[in-house]
């Protein structure tokens, strides 16, 4: 069948340009860029077609026991493959003006199809063994991608590696329990119940904990604000907010669709919705500190894989429609506010808000793709972002525990708060001095903030469009989703209390913001130094910028005065032991082998000889 | 079991030796490039041949050819069966690799033809014998193999070569004088010298002791050939001194052939493997596991400490066979060909770095990774898997080799095994250290990567390092499997050949 | 006869090893694999003693000669006295277990299977060279040429020594 082997070719023709494009000199970079727009529009196209084919198998003997090469195109991944296909295209323009004169680009450009060519593979992947190859040297790419940036990079690279690489590890340990319950490698066509047996539930936790800590849920998050600071921003765009949520987010749906029952309040879909309220709250309270656009945006990121997680975890189907629909619009308005951020960087060298101001006359477009973004982001009707979040929060309700709404809520007003933040002070406030010379981006850069930022207009004026395109075919096949069908019906009636009531959240945001500015002498960059200073909030920020709450630092930390226990209680000893009984034994050894290889013919014969002779007596004595 | 009509397996034997004999003619016109090529054809052809072969044999089991001259059928036999293949293709890449290596290397030694002619002398022993299917005929193609190797160990002509060329005849001359005494008290007994009838007639004679006598004679023989200890001493002073290409091929595939293969065959196939041939296997291989890494750690001569490093090497093999399970002959087999593998390459490229810096001495070295990518990038990898790091090749020949001995119940050994191992990547840490990292010494400023085809043939073999191990199911599939078959089906498999 | 030829055998092979001389050494070692070949010629081994005098003592003591000459080292190698001490204690306990072996086995000889072609009381030197062994043929033609351009390839040295002077 033609389409199947497509399957194989949208796996292999990015690795194939990530070849060419490696093989490049990096003097030749008009030629480099050429292939890597030649090989992004061949993706795109693919990308297209796949979609359009919706269901297609490939299946080749692999590995034997159980383990084949097997790949299955359905609804859920032929969209992850489009989405990332047009991200690739849009990022490969970009990255033509902004990664021009890096260093690196011929290895960005290289990670960058490579990343790709493994998305697909394990979104495609139907065989978990297949799956965790791919999803294992995502890892390695990733790592590569973040120790591009500078010169601090492969520090934060290797954290996201450990971090990344434990939750992968988890993930492991939790496919691995699987096969033990279930017998098979294969992707499970019979749901297990994670109630029937702790085993099945701790299998689910650990695999959970795989997607979720991928796309960078609490408190695995860690390493994504410093990736912010120290990746190159079209790696932060690209990969940390679009394929990584994407993927984390599509395990994540396949473990609570496919592999496990998650049933409407169960105890796992409680501590899923415990876990992404509080993902929303922290991650949003932390969000308004920050004085970076782009650490404020990785801030944000997080907070909203929390509404992802709020939405499918809890098991309703207009929750899951929705956070599969947040996901999509996530990528487009934080895909579009982080190369937004890059577009202001590359004009003015910096992302800092107390640094910039007045841009709103010197880059346009910059600024009306930035706004429009941002207002999606918060969730103003009718972008995209309010949609998706009025079904997340439907989601919730229907689960009748009113505290998630809350959460949401919450964390909506935060986001309003911040984002004006944001645009106020890049765009508005006083302006910079040393900035009176800056013009607009290229073309280049803008083009592709254009096109996500009409892509969150068009999503959210027309939402009927991608639901029913995109979100609804996903659950063909699943009993009790279609009765539910028409997602939309109360999407696009903004006078519902749950709307009203965000509506209201936006405002109290606005409020925040305004009163916060107004007390810190109108100055953008500090407005949120007022909340910083809240009695409660103030020590938690402070615990919070102390790293207390990563776990990184607090296992380094751990790991230190294990090390330092370690070092002195076995180590030493150990060492003793090694260089007095294992090395000296070897050097006495070696020393009268070496005497005893003295090169006469005659002792050399006569240890055959003698040999011989006890060979002879052993072999008589034994038979 | 097929029966060919051709004289098919007779070119392994026969196209060496022609080639060997017009080579010294071709080397009175034309001294370097008509034998470059003609000697390079003939291995690659041997190569792709083995392969083509190899393929009928797995699909098709046995085969067996009967050479007639002139229509006349005359008394020969070659047997090509998964055992023999394995040993056959063994021998054609590594020939190959070598070969290829011997374009460039060879030029400051002189006299090519006279070279290439000893070197297709010794692939035609080596696949004589692998190919053979008689007692005698392993000896007489022992022997072919055997008197090569000594004129090419003295090659170089210096007094060490020399040396080193006479010390190992004389012990060889030993070995071939017990193996041949016990081909002779077989005969004696048996009436018969081929495998088959032999197996046969041990069986029915039901002379244990003095089997046992002749497996001992045999052991300490082709032991010598295999560089065992207490057999192992002529090893450390021949590799070394040979030129490199020699070097790798000896430890590369002639000691595996000469010894570990004509073991393997004789104990597995026609005396069959008893309790008591199995626990002198085992010893034997971890003394020679422990003996050889131990001396090999104090060595300063880069080719000396990859010498002893293949005893060690070897004694994975002879442990692996011994456990007599499948899984552990599996393991032994596996080790051949990845000893085979990387053991060749980390020679050839000794002879690279001797050739760029003109020393072997290791604490002379330094720094040469700056000024040797390449070399140096082969080399961690070849070190790598002799150290058995995944995922090359050696790493799952040890763990298949650690798992028999598992299962078989050894704990002892296998944790010895795993020791054994450590040893070895320290040794190898070493040399990568010296050699590759380390202060860049300023007298090897002006070293060059070394030539184009000695770079070709290092890169191939380290490709193969980790091809091989990443596809190791496959390997084994094809390659391995067919052969541990023939050796773990014991005596019954020549029963059956002979249609008992 | 044969015990004598059996005697002086053993104590040229004895004789090669201790022998401080390697040219020596080597010679006495030719002339005992003659000794072996006209012991596998009077036994009835007629292949076994060609090959012998072939191979054994033509063209390896050819080859010794030739490298011990090469060498040009008088004398060769000192021995210390322990280790031939050590060699010939083991030397001395393998002939005697040798002795009872084959003692043993001499007198315990199982039957012969009847019929093996091998054995026939008709067989001259070349029937059993021709017919039977001829795949050793082959090989003894690959180990006269391995052995001839050991020679050459050791002697080429000299060659270019000449050359040059």
């Amino acid at each position: 069948m033609a389409s199947s082997t497509t399957l194989l070719i949208s796996i292999l023709l990015p690795a194939v340009f990530a070849v060419i494009v490696f093989l490049i000199p990096s003097k030749l970079r008009a030629l480099r860029n050429a292939f890597s727009l030649i090989g992004a529009a061949i993706v795109l196209c693919l990308g297209f077609y796949l979609f359009g084919v919706k269901n297609a198998e490939l299946n080749i003997p692999w590995l034997g026991m159980d383990i084949n090469f097997d790949l299955r195109l359905y609804h859920l991944n032929s969209l992850i493959i489009m989405a990332v296909s047009v991200f690739l295209f849009l990022i490969t323009i970009y990255s033509f003006v902004k990664m021009k004169e890096h260093p690196r680009a011929r290895e960005y450009y290289t990670y960058l199809f490579l990343t790709v060519a493994f998305v697909n593979g394990a979104v495609l992947a139907n065989n978990f063994v297949l799956m965790v190859f791919f999803w294992e040297s995502l890892l390695v790419t990733l790592y590569g991608l973040i120790a591009i940036g500078n010169k601090e990079a492969y520090k934060t690279a290797l954290k996201s590696f450990i971090l990344v690489g434990f939750c992968d590890f988890c993930m492991i340990l939790g496919i691995g329990i699987l096969w033990y319950l279930t017998g098979s490698l294969n992707m499970p066509l019979a749901p297990l119940d994670p109630s029937s047996s702790g085993l099945a539930a701790v299998s689910c936790v650990l695999m959970l904990i795989g997607a979720l800590g991928k796309a960078g849920v609490m408190p695995f998050h860690t390493w994504i604000p410093d990736a912010s600071k120290d990746a190159p921003v079209t790696v932060m765009a690209f990969i940390i907010t679009v394929i990584d949520k994407m993927l984390g987010i599509y395990l994540f749906v396949r473990i609570s669709l496919d592999f496990f029952v998650i049933g409407m309040n169960s105890a796992l879909s409680m501590f899923l919705m415990i876990l992404g309220a509080l993902t929303i709250i922290f991650a949003l309270f932390m969000t308004f500190v920050q004085n970076n656009l782009k650490r404020m945006l990785a801030y944000q990121s997080i907070g909203e894989v929390g509404y992802m997680i709020l939405g499918i975890g809890s098991a309703t189907p207009v929750g899951i429609a929705g956070g599969i629909f947040y996901m999509l619009n996530q990528t487009l308005f934080k895909g579009g506010l982080f190369l937004s951020a890059g577009s202001i960087e590359h004009r003015t060298g910096t992302t800092d808000f107390d640094k910039l101001g007045g841009l709103r006359n010197k880059m346009p477009l910059t600024m009306i793709c930035f706004v429009i973004c941002a207002v999606a982001c918060c969730g103003l009707w009718p972008f995209n972002g309010f949609v998706s979040e009025e079904m997340v929060m439907h989601g919730a309700k229907e689960t009748g525990y009113i505290i998630f709404m809350i959460a949401a809520w919450i964390g909506t007003a935060l986001t309003a708060a911040s984002m004006l933040k944001a645009a106020h002070s890049i765009f508005w406030g006083k302006e910079n001095k040393e900035l009176s010379k800056i013009k607009e981006s290229e073309l280049l850069i803008t083009l592709p903030i254009i096109v996500l930022a009409l892509l969150c207009i068009v999503f959210g004026v027309h939402n009927y469009l991608p639901i029913v395109m995109f979100v609804e075919p996903i659950f063909y096949g699943y009993t009790g989703f279609l009765e539910h069908s028409g997602f939309t019906a109360h999407a696009l009636n903004f006078f519902n209390p749950v709307a009203i009531t965000s509506f209201v959240c936006i405002l109290l945001g606005v409020i925040v913001y305004l009163y916060g500015w107004s007390k810190n002498s109108k100055n953008a960059a500090s407005s949120s130094e007022s909340v910083r200073s809240f009695p409660v909030l103030k020590n938690i920020y402070n615990l919070a910028e102390a790293k207390i709450f990563d776990i990184y630092d607090q296992g380094l930390k751990f790991l230190k005065v294990l090390g330092y226990i370690l070092y002195y209680g076995v180590d030493r000893v150990i060492d003793f032991m090694y260089e007095k009984i294992i090395a000296g034994t070897v050097r006495v050894v070696g020393a009268i082998l070496r005497f005893a290889h003295n090169g006469y013919y005659a002792n050399y014969l006569a240890w055959c000889i003698g040999g011989l002779i006890i060979i002879v007596a052993v072999i008589s004595l034994l038979s | 079991m097929t029966n060919g009509e051709g004289e098919l397996l007779f070119v392994f034997i026969v196209l060496p030796l022609v080639v060997a004999g017009i080579m010294p003619l071709i080397g009175k016109l034309s001294k370097k490039v008509v034998p470059d090529i003609l000697t390079n054809l003939t291995t690659f052809f041997l190569l792709a041949y083995s392969i083509i072969v190899g393929k009928q044999i797995i699909f098709s089991g046995i085969y067996t050819t009967k050479f007639s001259w002139f229509g006349e059928p005359m008394n020969i036999s070659l047997t090509l069966d998964g055992f023999s293949l394995l040993m056959l293709v063994t021998i054609s890449i590594v020939s190959f690799c070598v070969t290829l290596f011997s374009i460039d290397y060879m030029e400051h030694y002189g006299h090519k033809a006279n070279y290439y002619s000893l070197l297709l002398i010794m692939i035609a022993g080596m696949n004589g014998l692998v190919l053979s299917t008689d007692l005698f005929s392993i000896y007489v193609f022992l022997e072919v193999a055997a008197i090569a190797s000594y004129g090419l160990v003295a090659y170089g002509l210096g007094h060490n070569e020399l040396e080193a060329s006479f010390k190992y005849l004389m012990l060889s001359a030993v070995a071939s004088g017990f193996i041949v005494l016990g081909i002779s008290i077989i005969f004696a007994c048996t009436g018969s010298l081929t495998f088959s009838e032999v197996a046969i007639g041990i069986h029915l004679v039901n002379a244990k002791y003095l089997v046992g006598f002749c497996a001992a004679l045999f052991l300490m023989g082709f032991g010598l050939k295999a560089a065992l200890v207490p057999f192992h001493a002529w090893l450390p002073d021949a590799h070394p001194s040979a030129p490199a290409p020699i070097s790798a091929m000896l430890s590369g595939v002639l000691i595996k052939v000469s010894g570990a293969y004509a073991i393997i065959r004789i104990f597995l196939n026609v005396f069959g493997l008893t309790y008591a041939l199995s626990t002198v296997l085992m010893y034997l291989g971890l003394i020679s596991i422990f003996v050889g890494a131990i001396i090999a750690i104090g060595q300063n001569d880069m080719k000396r400490m990859l010498a002893y490093s293949s005893i060690s090497q070897i004694g994975y093999i002879f442990i692996g066979i011994g456990t007599g399970s499948p899984l552990g002959i599996l393991g032994g087999l596996f080790h051949i060909l990845n000893h085979a593998v990387f053991k060749s390459l980390l020679f050839l490229n000794s002879g690279a770095i001797e050739q760029a810096t003109g020393t072997r001495e290791l604490d002379k070295m330094g720094g040469l990774a700056k000024q040797m990518p390449l070399t140096a990038t082969t080399n961690a990898i070849g070190s790598l898997s002799v150290a058995g790091i995944p995922p090359f090749n050696g790493f799952w020949s040890k763990l298949l080799i650690i798992i028999a001995l598992v299962q078989t119940q050894h704990y002892a050994f296998a944790v010895l095994a795993v020791l054994g191992s450590v040893i070895t990547l320290w040794y190898y840490l070493i040399i990568q250290r010296n050699a590759f990292f380390g202060k860049p010494e300023e007298i090897w400023k002006n070293v060059k990567e070394a030539p184009f085809w000695m770079s070709c043939a290092t890169v191939i073999l380290a490709l193969l390092c980790i091809v091989i191990g990443v596809t190791f199911p496959f390997v084994i599939k094809t390659f391995l499997v067919p052969a541990t078959d023939i050796l773990a089906s014991g005596v019954s498999y020549l029963y059956n050949f002979l249609g008992y | 006869m044969n015990i004598f030829l059996l005697c002086g055998l053993v104590c040229f092979s004895a004789l090669a090893i201790t022998m401080h001389n390697l040219l020596k050494s080597a010679i006495c070692l030719g002339v005992a694999s003659i000794f072996l070949a006209v012991l596998f010629f009077r036994m009835g081994a007629p292949y076994a003693g060609v090959f012998e005098v072939s191979i054994v003592a033509g063209l390896i003591t050819v080859l010794f000669i030739t490298t011990i000459v090469l060498t040009k080292r008088e004398g060769g190698v000192k021995e210390r006295k322990l280790t031939n001490i050590f060699f010939l204690l083991f030397f001395i306990i393998f002939i005697m277990i040798d002795f009872f072996v084959m003692k043993g086995f001499i007198g315990n000889l199982p039957n012969m299977p009847v019929g093996s072609p091998n054995l026939a009381e008709n067989n001259n030197f070349s029937k059993v060279l021709w017919q039977y062994r001829t795949l050793d043929l082959v090989g003894q033609i690959c180990a006269i040429f391995a052995g001839v351009f050991s020679v050459l390839a050791l002697f080429r040295a000299d060659k270019k020594e000449n050359n040059n002077e």
